[in-house]
């Protein structure tokens, strides 16, 4: 395998492993300071249990979470030096940000929150429940504007310098509201709330069926699918807003979640189909014509562009910056001779600048693309997914409006066999979205290719493979920790201040 | 002192990566400190103390180090990614290890085998040792120089890291961060860790001095350059003073037996010997040994402008807020820790 190979596959393995964990720390601080919030209203001690319960198995959570974002935090460094030289000025502001607004705010309130409940009031316990979540929050923003900033990148110039060409900022705002952030972050939150929102109900019929725990599981049960119900069906909105967005912002991103090779007009939606990327075409088994154009373009006949035509467009990009660039520098020539103002002077050699990353950026062909049959399939395993989630919590809800959702064993078996299929979920969307990303690291402006470290392969198979044997490790750890703590169940809770104290 | 430090946004930012690296030396310090003494005591419940002592505030302190990589990235990203990419392996090895102490806390206690609780303890402690000692690694090869070219790309191997000068400086760093931890311990704990941690201040403050000693020897004699920045600014001296006058505090209240004071004499020795070593390295970030015209200064590897001045803005509102909380945590958590799994 080649050094870029590795070290993708080194950056995509950590960062999934990484959003293994995230999901449910921003789904169980949210949920946890909800049930803290109604203890102090109800004065009822099974909702302080169970969220003293759901603490516990945070805390599990969290750890693995806060190992795994330690190396996302430097691997741009080492893996990415040119993307980090490149891209620095814009990148590592949100970065910084997430660590002074964010981790500082979740990681110190964490200690007050595991380790402080007879130290202080109940009021300030629940306050350090809301700030964990609060940080958590904060933290998923700014990586998230990060992201965005690479997925649609905007509020930033292109200078020419002695260590190379670079992206610097130009404007903060812009740059943080780019035109994916907001939409990104409500989806990617709202997964979480759904990963969080399935676990605990997983974990309250698990109970229900073994028949302990069974009034503190009731509650829980209650409480996490009426809060499951609201954020899985949002979510179904959220991701037909992300969808209008990338189809407006990464048309070739779309197109090959969509399976699309060729230009359409008025096109229509492959609900199932198999995409074969060595004849460079999709078989259709199910599609509801007119439907993409509708959801792109909000407009049924509008032109849906194909993965062969955006190509070819972008080899035109290339093509005429390329011509642009010897006329940008004859004409900086003559300006400098001439003696022209430095803010002129500056504006061309921008002007050139961008040529010239345009110039190579877009020079793409349909070599460079990535697998369309995987982000293809990845994203329409997460449209299946939500609507599978949309339609759980329905059943959950006729069955409490019955008053069966407690004894109606064929949901809760539902529901606890479900409990993985958020996380997949996410990835599955990740997978789509980062994959679909490719070529580019920065859309347009950086090849991922362009963006590595200088290492000799085999450094990079070595630190692969050992960050490979530490996280299958640690995993089976966690799930063993994690199994233990639910099988143990609430009740042992009650005291859990010396329960969680690094103890015998 | 050269006036661009203050007036210009290059020199401000090197005043505060400095004050990001004391601030994760100060706090993380005694965390990577005390976790240095796991293994010197075999007993569980003193081991148990040795964890609970930093339980409560170790990831909000190691939240100084992802800061800071983050302050990094965003003033100086061509040092961000020169360094990391160029010390590769000496970083994963300190992230392998920070992954490691971090998952021991939270896993150690999970289940009732003692080989369970000894593979953790171990893991813990090099989860302590090898940052403790990288980090100073890292920090003399940046000050005494690494093969990079122009472009910042790293010509080196690994083992170009582990000349004597920089693990000498690594030693140094190990010794401090013992000071601290056990300056720290011996405010938050009693009998048998208590009379360790007594025993490490020792061992810390005489390793300290003459592992410093000899550094300083040599590079007297292989890097005399590190010394001009105090003959051309007379006021540097500030930083090497403060480190003599913690060393003389930190050795008097440990004599005089006012334990809960000698962590000031700690602290000023951090703080002293961070600056010491930032002030002789001035303007350079990271030297170049292929050609002194390719070091990385403050000013040809800052970001524009325009992202100093986001960053100063947002560093100046939001650090104020964190400090004010951080504080009112430690202070809900003061007092000693006891062998029995809570504090009293
Ligand atoms: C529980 C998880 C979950 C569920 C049920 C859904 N998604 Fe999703 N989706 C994610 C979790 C997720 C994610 C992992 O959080 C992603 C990856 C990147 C991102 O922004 O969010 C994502 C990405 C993502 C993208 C790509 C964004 C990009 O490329 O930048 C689109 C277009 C959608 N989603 C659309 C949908 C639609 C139409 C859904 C219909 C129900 C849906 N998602 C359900
Ligand atoms: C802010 C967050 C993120 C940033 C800045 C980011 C950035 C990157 C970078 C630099 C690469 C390597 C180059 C490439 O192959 O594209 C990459 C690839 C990848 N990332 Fe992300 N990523 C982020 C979040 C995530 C998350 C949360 C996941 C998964 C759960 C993820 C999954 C992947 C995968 C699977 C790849 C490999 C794609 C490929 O090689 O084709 N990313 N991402
Ligand atoms: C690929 C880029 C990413 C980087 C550099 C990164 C960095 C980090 C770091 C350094 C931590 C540890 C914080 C601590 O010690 O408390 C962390 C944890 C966390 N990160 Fe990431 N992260 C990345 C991707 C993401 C994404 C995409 C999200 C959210 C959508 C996210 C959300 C979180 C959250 C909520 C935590 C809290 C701890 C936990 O996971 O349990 N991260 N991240």
């Amino acid at each position: 395998m080649d050094l870029l190979t590795l070290s993708r596959l080194q950056f995509g393995m950590t960062a999934f492993y990484h959003f293994l964990f995230v999901p449910l720390t921003l789904g169980l601080a949210f949920m946890i300071a909800i049930l803290k919030t109604i203890y102090l209203k109800n004065k009822n001690k099974k909702y302080d249990d169970l969220a003293m319960f759901l603490m516990k198995l945070f805390a599990i959570n969290f750890a693995v979470g806060v190992a795994t974002g330690l190396t996302m935090e430097f691997e741009f460094g080492t893996n990415w030096f040119q993307y980090s030289k490149f891209v620095g000025d814009i990148f590592g502001a949100p970065l910084a940000i997430e660590g002074l607004m964010a981790f500082f705010l979740e990681s110190t309130f964490i200690g007050l929150f595991l380790f402080g409940k007879d130290r202080v009031s109940d009021k300030m316990h629940t306050f350090a429940a809301w700030m964990v979540a609060l940080g958590s929050t904060l933290s998923a923003l700014w990586i998230l504007i990060a992201n965005s900033w690479m997925q649609t990148p905007a509020g930033y110039k292109i200078v020419e310098t002695p260590q190379g060409v670079k992206a610097v900022l130009a404007d903060f705002f812009e740059a943080v509201i780019n035109h994916s952030t907001v939409i990104r972050f409500l989806h990617c939150v709202d997964a979480g709330y759904i990963v969080g929102g399935f676990f605990v109900m997983g974990i309250m019929a698990y109970y229900l069926l073994k028949n302990k725990h069974v009034e503190i599981a009731k509650i829980g049960l209650k409480f996490a699918l009426i809060f499951t119900a609201i954020v899985s069906l949002i979510q179904i909105v959220f991701g037909d807003f992300h969808g209008y967005q990338v189809a407006n912002t990464q048309p070739l991103k779309m197109a090959m979640m969509e399976g699309k090779w060729e230009t359409e007009k008025g096109a229509s939606l492959t609900l199932l189909g198999i995409v074969d990327d060595e004849k460079q075409e999709t078989k259709s088994l199910i599609e509801i014509p007119y439907l993409l154009s509708l959801l792109s373009y909000h407009d049924p006949n509008a032109e849906f562009k194909g993965i062969k035509d955006l190509v070819k467009e972008y080899q035109k990009i290339a093509q005429e910056a390329k011509e642009k660039i010897s006329i940008l520098e004859a004409k900086l020539k003559e300006l400098e001779a001439s003696g022209a103002p430095k803010e002129e002077i500056e504006k061309l050699k921008a002007e050139l600048a961008l040529a010239k990353a345009q110039a190579r950026a877009y020079n793409i062909t349909m070599e460079d693309l990535p697998s369309v049959a995987l982000v293809f399939t990845t994203f329409h395993l997460m449209v299946y997914l939500g609507f599978f989630f949309a339609f759980v919590v329905l059943w959950g809800l006729w069955l409490l409006r019955k008053g069966k959702l407690y004894t109606n064993k064929a949901f809760l078996w539902t529901v606890l066999l479900s409990i993985p299929l958020p996380y997949i979920a996410t990835e599955l969307g990740w997978v789509s979205a980062e994959v679909g990303r490719q070529p580019w690291l920065v859309q347009g402006i950086l090849l991922t290719k362009d963006g590595v470290s200088f290492h000799p392969t085999g450094n990079v198979l070595i630190s692969f493979l050992v960050f490979t044997g530490i996280y299958t490790a640690i995993f089976f750890v966690f799930l063993y920790a994690m199994i233990k703590a639910v099988k143990k169940g609430p009740k042992e809770t009650i005291s859990l201040n010396s329960e969680n104290q690094i103890k015998a | 002192m050269p006036a661009e430090l203050f007036t210009t946004l290059e020199g401000i930012w090197f005043l505060l990566s400095g004050f990001f690296l004391i601030g994760y030396a100060l706090t993380d310090g005694f965390d990577l400190g005390s976790g240095i003494l796991t293994i010197f005591t075999k007993k569980d419940e003193n081991r148990r103390v040795l964890y609970n002592a930093v339980a409560p505030v170790w990831d909000g302190n190691e939240v100084w180090l992802i800061a800071g990589g983050g302050m990094l990235f965003a003033a100086f990203p061509i040092v961000y990614a020169s360094a990391f990419s160029g010390f590769y392996f000496a970083i994963l090895i300190v992230l392998w290890a920070l992954i490691g102490r971090a998952v021991a806390f939270e896993y150690r206690n999970k289940k009732e085998s003692s080989l369970w609780r000894k593979t953790w303890d171990w893991i813990y402690w090099i989860g302590n040792i090898v940052p403790a000692f990288l980090f100073g690694v890292a920090v003399g090869n940046a000050v005494i120089g690494v093969p990079i070219d122009q472009q910042g790309v790293y010509h080196g191997t690994f083992f170009t890291l582990l000349r004597p000068a920089p693990v000498l400086i690594g030693i140094v760093g190990v010794f401090m961060f013992l000071m601290h931890g056990a300056a720290y311990l011996l405010r938050k704990t009693e009998g048998e860790v208590f009379e360790l941690a007594k025993k490490a201040a020792y061992i810390g403050f005489f390793g300290y001095v003459i592992s410093l000693a000899i550094t300083d020897f040599l590079l007297v004699i292989t890097s005399p350059y590190l010394y001009s920045n105090y003959f051309k600014y007379p006021l540097f001296w500030i930083a090497p003073i403060m480190m003599i006058v913690g060393l003389i505090l930190y050795f008097k209240f440990l004599s005089s037996e006012k334990f809960d004071k000698v962590i000031i004499g700690s602290s000023l020795v951090t703080i002293g010997t961070i600056l010491t070593i930032a002030f002789a390295t001035y303007p350079v970030l990271m030297r170049s040994t292929i050609n002194p015209e390719y070091n990385l200064t403050i000013f040809n590897s800052a970001s524009s402008h325009i992202t100093l001045t986001v960053m100063l803005v947002a560093t100046l509102t939001l650090m104020p807020i964190v400090i004010f909380y951080t504080i009112y945590v430690y202070r809900v958590f003061k007092g000693k820790v006891s062998t029995e799994g809570g504090y009293h």
